[in-house]
């Protein structure tokens, strides 16, 4: 479904990643791992097309990504949930998702769309009428989560949920993703730095260091080398 | 009484015009970060455009009024595309943009005096006559000036808060990463604030012309209050804009009526000082994080 060969990327003149090549295939959840400031964010990113890579190629279905604007990679079905969630603090939880459901084909379903994300998150349908800068850490996280889901996305690229939450709140958003993956049918690329979370989540495994690819395997395997991942994530 | 009267009527009547203006302003603020320093030039477009259709061509005034926003609309859509795009998201865009204000605004003024020479000309009212209460003269032009900048707020208003594209634009503003990964086309929605924006501009400029006399200093003044206004009401917030225009309309209109127009200026200019020592990001100042 996603497949990512030889992607080199960065920013002005300094290169982040060195040649990077994965794959999603269609309904898994693939986990990229990785410390931080190694270039997880930054792959991410090139792939929903915030940044233009400098060399590889990005393939989505068999459509070209990489000289795609990013409205036309969330057309295409690639839809980012970005690091610390990003809302519209000044809109209301329901405009903040109705802006994801913004393109031309979801915004016809956003009707329904909604009703599926509250059902999800029953926690935003109580906040629809609050400012989004009213929200606590885990209900921006839900309605990061919430916004992606208003497009009409097939594949969700979801930038360290855990980040900034309570343990257990880490618990219940990773079963929420797990859910949009297994139940929902959404194929899912995230990242996080630590191996501890996706146990039970994850089909597969990339480990990601100083830009490149440096180990892969299922889930299964790769987090039961603990040697590995000791070695990489500390 | 009447002077009470009379200066309530006057801050209405600068109020509605310094909405449209500094909403226009606000909006660039919002969505582009972007001071516009082109905004009195594209009012002063507005005014010289309903003065030469309904005075050289004979124009009817609504038709009048309503090409001379289309025509501002037209301008900033240019200045946009042919200028502002090319350095958009690049480093420098600070400045960049200042200068492309500035070099605009300078153009379009230097045309303006060379198509239509330095005299000072007169535009007839909208509605001619005048209504009395005791000895304050109520203008029927005052009142439809009011009325239409009344109701392009509110229009643009509800435009902002209730349809997709009103809502993109305030998404673009608060958190323009996000708004790309919703797919929103952030390019597109800085060209449709350009262009209603450059258009309300256009709209003000042409409707004072009718109150004011025709004179390319007029566009310089009108930027001049369109700014106090939205650094007063907090760059970039909405509300705040339109709040700060009325409450600065009434201000100067009390000074007027009871201190001599002489005193009005300085005494918004003090005014304001006095308002930013106190709250420094304005009336409804949003801060950095916190747009539109």
């Amino acid at each position: 479904m996603l497949k990512v060969t030889n992607l080199e990327a960065g920013y002005g003149g300094s290169i982040v990643l060195h040649g990077v090549s994965l794959e999603v295939k269609d309904g898994e959840a693939v986990v990229l791992l990785g410390p931080n400031g190694h270039g997880k964010t930054t792959l991410l990113r090139t792939i929903s097309g915030l940044i233009r890579p400098s060399a590889g190629r990005i393939e989505f279905d068999g459509k070209v990504l990489s000289n795609m604007s990013p409205a036309e990679i969330v057309a295409a079905g690639v839809v980012h949930i970005p690091q610390g969630d990003l809302p519209f603090p000044e809109l209301t939880v329901l405009e903040n998702l109705l802006m994801g459901a913004y393109l031309p084909e979801a915004w016809k379903q956003r009707k329904q769309k909604l009703e599926q994300v509250y059902e999800l998150f029953p926690v935003l349908r109580e906040r629809s009428n609050q400012l989004a800068r009213t929200l606590s850490g885990g209900e921006r996280r839900m309605l990061a989560l919430g916004r992606g889901l208003m497009s009409n996305a097939r594949l969700l690229i979801v930038d360290e949920p855990s980040l900034g939450l309570a343990p257990f709140l880490i618990e219940e958003v990773y079963r929420k993703i797990h859910d949009i993956n297994k139940k929902g049918g959404l194929s899912v690329l995230l990242a996080d730095e630590n191996a501890d979370h996706i146990a039970g989540f994850a089909d597969r495994v990339y480990l990601l260091e100083m830009g490149s690819i440096v180990s892969e395997g299922s889930a299964e395997e790769m987090l039961k080398n603990e040697a590995l991942l000791a070695a990489y994530l500390g | 009484m009447e002077k009470l009267i009379q200066a309530i009527y006057g801050g209405i009547v600068y109020g509605s015009i310094f909405g449209m203006m500094a909403l226009g302003l606000t909006l660039i603020w919002g969505a582009l970060r972007m001071l516009n320093l082109a905004h009195g030039s594209l009012y002063l477009v507005g005014t010289y455009i309903a003065w030469a259709l309904v005075t050289l061509l004979k124009v009817p005034m609504v038709p009048a009024l309503l090409l001379a926003a289309v025509g501002a609309a037209v301008v900033g859509f240019g200045m946009q595309t042919l200028f502002l795009n090319r350095i958009l998201g690049k480093p420098g865009w600070d400045v960049g943009s200042l200068i492309v204000g500035v070099g605009v605004g300078m153009a379009l003024d230097q045309s303006i005096l060379l198509t239509f020479g330095p005299r000072v000309k007169q535009m007839p009212p909208l509605i001619p006559g005048v209504y009395k209460i005791g000895r304050v003269v109520i203008n029927y032009n005052f009142l439809v000036v009011v009325a239409v900048a009344v109701i392009s707020l509110v229009l643009l208003s509800l435009f902002l808060s209730k349809s997709r594209y009103g809502l993109a634009i305030q998404a673009v503003s608060q958190q323009p990463d996000a708004a790309q990964l919703m797919g929103i086309p952030t390019r597109t929605v800085f060209l449709i604030v350009m262009c209603i924006s450059a258009a309300l501009a256009g709209l003000a400029g042409a409707l004072l012309s009718t109150v004011y006399q025709v004179q390319r200093e007029s566009g310089a003044n009108a930027m001049l209050m369109a700014l106090v206004v939205t650094i007063f009401g907090g760059l970039g917030s909405v509300k705040g804009t339109i709040w700060a225009a009325y409450l600065i309309g009434l201000l100067q209109s009390f000074l007027m009526v009871y201190l001599g127009a002489g005193t009005a200026l300085p005494g918004v200019f003090l005014f304001m000082m006095l308002m930013l020592v106190i709250r420094p990001s304005g009336l409804f100042g949003l801060g950095e994080a916190r747009r539109l």
